[in-house]
């Protein structure tokens, strides 16, 4: 993972390094002339440049260019960038020019050639190819049995099997590489019976494993249906290797008789088992396969279950409903938790007619679970019913009735909740319900006003401060109205809560352009001080944020406004919008307040932030003088460094 | 500091899930009790891991992998000394021991058969070479993306996953995580009507990284193991500006890197929105800095090489004829209508791999597929190598994703696969 600011870097770093390495892309104006290339091979240039040469000519070159490039693959540094030209470029030359170094490298550079010869599938190089199986060197032979492999056919086959018997331990494993390679081709070409033969053949040989089982995968599929027994030898064996083979063709092997066999073997296998098979049968995308995840889900073991019920997720439709629900109702945390994730996420507007035809009559545990899925799920016509469930006497099935009315009430539920929220004193069910009209105001907005009425109207300070919040959520002017009315009026805790609304009155804001008035009303004559203070917390706010008033308009409201702030946290707030307001009358006010000992520092960072732009009215010799002033006076290292560094940066 | 918050929101995540039952975008979670993880975990129970590649990159992941109670690592493997001992310290620190075993040559860790997955962070020159590798010696393997170096080695990459039947789980841990799975979930399930646009922000799509620079004098073996390093790359002598791992020879070395960085991400997450694991657009073409491709259901995708949306790095912006979501890193949500959010399920912000990690370690255990198994992985990097191949010779191509193929076209069709070095090969 990198940061943004580490990804920007490397780009950059990147991008220097691309100029002075001078790679292929950078240089890429035109398309090269295959003669002007092959001419750089042909000289004594560096080989640094006959290497980017290379690639070029895998993208242009032709047959002309084999023969320089083949004198490149005995050339330990170049060989690898001749190959790459010469792997790509099609036609006979290429081949031949491999097939000819075969007998013109060693080593490394032999395994090289037999590799690209692989990438070719060049079958007139299986013959020496074969006699490579034999070389003394391991890498040559499993590199020789490997290109066999992707070759492929019966001659390179014939001589693998061969090879599988005798070769040296160090080789053998490619070997089975080769002949699995060459087993898929047959595969692919029809030919399964040969590929059976191979894949058996390799299931018995002394290799590694891993080879043994891809033998046995390939074996598995490639008999198709007559492939069941071996598949069910690897979900029975001991060992955890051939089981997870098993698993793995369990979801690979096709066919419904396969489903169905692999679902007999379900309540056969090991119990532990069970639930690994199950995620693969749900794997093979087969309906055949929904009876026996319903059987799952129903009873036996947790785990088989929770398993079942979350394959449901996925596989399930609307028959699965009584299932779950009968889950979800049961004393099991942990069946309950999933069946409900299943019943949210189950898809299908069935499932959701479903759910509330049975919201009329169900009682207890499952009606709460039912309200609780018409939220989740969002089904909006479960809404009369859910509504009436306020009414209900389980206090468990109201709060879910409020939750769910929380997802999907309009603004005529934000009345019928406040009903409630006057008629309960129980703080957990007062708490869920505001939590709702908040949510409910959010959505409905201006709608919801006349029904919170009876709130902010209440005596009740807890119900007052209720209204007054989804007030503030929904903004405008009669929410505004109402809540600068609960100042003037209200007592306590209504009231401070009523200021602290209006401070941060975010509902359009700046749209609401008259909490501007009233805030300065508060900051500058409210009777108490912590109204007061933010009250002019509000209105620099305010200010800030109000993207139709100009520098200048914001400067001179903030200077009328200093009259009135005594705090320095406050000043320190007046600075910040200052700063944000580059403007002549805003460096010159700043310039001011750094008289003042206690927000010194403060006005000294906004004078830089602003001296650093250039601003009308603003001469480059007032910006420096400015930035000098602070360079030399702050005492704030970082103000004093950003204050040097815009200076030199005044041209 | 890091480790911690991961730990803390992904406490978070399931908590929340289990308090709330709410509706999570993430694909459903194995039950642990089926897995054996319910409690303590039997020391035969725990899956033996091997680090390979392990960077600044590679030892966040295996941080990720070291806090799973049913996990062991015991090797770890780098041909840089500084980042074997770095890894070493952090594996023993957990282990309570001083046993992790260290190598230069990761055939030798592979060798192992106490070993029973890996996790690959070498940089993307290694990364499909290392995955196949391991596969063969019959490890499950978690690997870094971007996971390929062109067309050939993506196709190469699944074809040996199947075949040996092991594990894959491709670095793109942003499908793991509920924010990108909720918007991709919107978008299979029609809540945003027919699918129109998918927007990827692959972010610098001409950065690259390779060539042969002068040589400087090779540092000794156990510091820098320099042929080891270079690995399947195409020779050229040692220099310590191409030592970026991270970076090196990233989209092949030929064509720009910056593609297959966060597009192996996004790109990859566009992929999925789209129900098109199994496919990759069939026409790609450079348009104003900006890359467009079409899949054949005929949904567009962009590749956008500008800066971030609003919503963090790497976002996806999902476009159907009823509505758009759109989603990034910070894991906030922009959509055209708030009722598409309310599902939206817990804020991970930070894009952990924890959830990835966890997903891969079950697949271990059941066999299924992981969340970005070979085969979407394949596909995924198809895309972006196909579109940076676009950008390359600048001009519209167009793709046969059955044939694997560009159609008419042997020059886009040359730079679908490149030659490995000796004596590695896939």
């Amino acid at each position: 993972m990198i940061t943004k600011k580490q990804y920007s870097l490397s780009c950059v770093f990147l991008i220097i390094l691309a100029v002075s390495a001078g790679t292929f892309a950078q240089d890429r104006s035109a398309d090269p002339k295959e003669q002007d290339l092959i001419a750089v091979l042909k000289s004594d240039a560096p080989k640094g440049e006959k290497a980017i040469t290379c690639k070029k000519l895998a993208i242009y070159g032709t047959r002309e260019s084999i023969p320089s490039l083949a004198l490149l693959l005995a050339d330990k540094e170049l060989a690898s960038w001749a190959r790459i030209a010469i792997e790509a470029i099609p036609g006979p030359a290429s081949d031949i020019a491999l097939r000819n170094a075969l007998g013109k490298v060693e080593g490394r550079l032999l395994v090289g050639v037999i590799n690209s010869i692989a990438v070719r599938r060049d079958v007139q190089a299986v013959d020496t190819l074969v006699q490579k199986l034999d070389d003394s060197n391991a890498s040559v032979a499993s590199a020789a049995a490997v290109a066999l492999g992707h070759v492929s056919g019966e001659k390179a086959a014939k001589a693998l099997t061969k090879s599988l018997a005798n070769a040296p331990a160090g080789v053998r494993s490619a070997v089975a590489e080769g002949c699995i390679l060459c087993a898929e081709r047959f595969l692919a070409d029809d030919r399964t019976a040969e590929a059976v033969k191979l894949y058996d053949t390799v299931r018995k040989a002394d290799v590694p494993d891993q080879r043994h089982l891809e033998a046995i995968r390939g074996a598995i599929l490639a008999r198709q249906s007559a492939g069941l027994p071996l598949l069910i030898e690897q979900l029975r064996s001991e060992d955890k290797k051939r089981l997870g083979i098993g698993l793995r063709t369990a979801r690979e092997l096709p066919g419904r008789d396969v489903t169905e066999a692999l679902a007999v073997e379900l309540n056969r296998l090991n119990p532990d088992r069970r639930p690994l098979l199950l995620l693969a049968l749900a794997d093979r995308s087969d309906s055949a396969v929904l009876p026996t995840v319903h059987k799952a889900a129903q009873s036996g073991p947790e785990d088989l279950r929770i398993t079942a019920i979350n394959i449901l997720i996925r596989l399930g439709d609307v028959s699965c409903v009584p299932i779950l629900l009968e889950a979800v109702t049961e004393a099991d945390a942990k069946l309950e938790q999933a069946a409900t994730e299943t019943l949210i996420r189950l898809p299908g507007k069935d499932v959701d007619a479903d759910l509330l035809a049975r919201l009329p009559q169900a009682r207890g545990k499952l009606k709460q679970v039912l309200i609780e899925l018409a939220g989740q799920r969002q089904i909006s016509k479960a809404l009369p019913a859910v509504v009436s469930s306020l009414r209900d006497t389980d206090v468990g099935i109201r709060g879910a009735a409020v939750r769910t009315i929380s997802i999907i009430g309009q603004d005529q539920q934000a009345a019928d909740l406040v009903k409630l929220l006057q008629k309960t004193k129980n703080s957990g069910e007062r708490a869920g319900i505001r939590k709702a009209l908040l949510a409910i105001s959010g959505r409905c907005g201006a709608k919801c006003i006349p029904h919170l009425k009876p709130l902010t109207e209440s005596r009740d300070s807890e119900l007052h401060i209720i209204g007054l919040r989804a007030l503030a959520i929904v903004g405008g002017s009669d929410a505004l109205a109402a809540v600068k009315s609960a100042i003037e009026s209200a007592e306590s805790p209504a009231q401070d809560e009523a200021v602290r609304i209006l401070s941060n009155w975010p509902s359009n804001w700046p749209e609401d352009s008259k909490a501007g008035q009233a805030l300065l009303m508060l900051a500058t004559s409210a009777k108490k001080m912590p109204h007061q203070v933010l009250g002019l917390r509000g209105y620099l706010q305010y200010i800030r944020g109000n993207k139709k008033l100009s520098n200048e308009q914001k400067v001179a409201k903030v200077k009328d406004l200093l009259a009135h702030i005594k705090r320095p946290e406050e000043k320190r707030q007046a600075i910040a919008v200052l700063a944000e307001a580059p403007s002549a009358s805003a460096l010159e006010l700043l310039t001011t307040l750094a008289e003042e000992p206690a927000v010194v520092e403060e006005a000294y960072s906004g004078m830089v932030r602003i001296a650093g732009q250039d601003i009308r009215g603003v001469s480059k010799d007032q910006r420096r003088k400015v930035l000098q002033t602070v360079a030399d006076k702050s005492k704030n290292d970082r103000t004093r460094q950003r204050a040097r560094k815009t200076l030199s940066g005044i041209r | 500091m890091r480790k911690e918050r991961v730990s803390q929101n992904r406490r978070r995540f399931l908590k929340t899930a289990v308090q709330a039952g709410v509706c999570l975008a993430v694909p459903e979670f194995i039950p642990g009790t089926a897995l054996g993880k319910s409690g303590s975990v039997a020391p035969s129970e725990r899956i033996i891991l091997g680090a390979i590649g392990i960077g600044n990159r590679g030892r966040y992941v295996l941080g990720c992998f070291l806090r799973e109670p049913d996990l062991r690592c015991i090797a770890v493997c780098d041909v840089r000394g500084d980042n074997r001992k770095r890894a070493k310290d952090q594996v023993d620190a957990v282990n309570g021991d001083k046993q992790c075993a260290t190598y230069i040559d990761m055939r030798e860790l592979l060798a192992r058969d106490d070993i029973d997955a890996v996790l690959i962070a070498t940089g993307p020159n290694w990364h499909a070479t290392a995955a196949t590798m391991a596969a063969k010696a019959g490890k499950d393997v978690y690997c870094e993306k971007p996971c390929t170096k062109n067309i050939a080695q993506s196709l190469q990459l699944a074809n040996v996953f199947h075949r040996t039947a092991r594990v894959f789980q491709a670095g793109t841990q942003r499908r793991s995580l509920p924010n990108f799975a909720y918007a991709i979930e919107l978008a299979r399930t029609g809540k945003l009507g027919k699918l129109q646009t998918l927007h990827a922000h692959p972010g610098g799509l001409g950065t690259k990284m390779s060539g042969w620079l002068p040589a400087e004098p090779e540092r000794p073996r156990d510091q820098v193991d320099w042929d080891m390093y270079l690995g399947p790359a195409a020779w050229r002598p040692y220099t310590s500006k191409l030592m970026n791992a991270f970076h090196f020879e990233k989209g092949g070395g030929l064509v720009g890197g910056g593609c297959l960085e966060w597009g192996s991400h996004c790109v990859d997450l566009c992929q999925l929105a789209n129900d098109a694991d199994d496919t990759a657009p069939v026409e790609y073409e450079p348009v104003n800095g900006q890359l467009h491709a079409r899949y054949a259901n005929g949904v567009k995708l962009v590749m956008r090489n500008d800066g971030w949306l609003p919503l963090g790095s790497c976002p996806v912006r999902f476009e159907g004829e009823t509505g758009w979501v759109e989603t990034g890193d910070d894991a906030e949500f922009a959509a055209s209508s708030q009722s598409l959010l309310l599902r939206r399920g817990t804020k991970i912000p930070g894009y952990p791999a924890d959830f990835h990690v966890r997903d891969f370690l079950d697949c271990v255990k059941t066999r299924a597929l992981t969340r970005a198994n070979a085969d979407a992985a394949c596909w995924a990097h198809i895309a972006c190598h196909a579109a940076n191949i676009a950008l390359f010779l600048d001009r519209k191509v167009k793709y046969d994703p059955k044939k694997n193929e560009f159609i008419g076209d042997e020059q886009a069709n040359r730079l679908r696969s490149e030659a490995l070095r000796e004596p590695w090969r896939i």
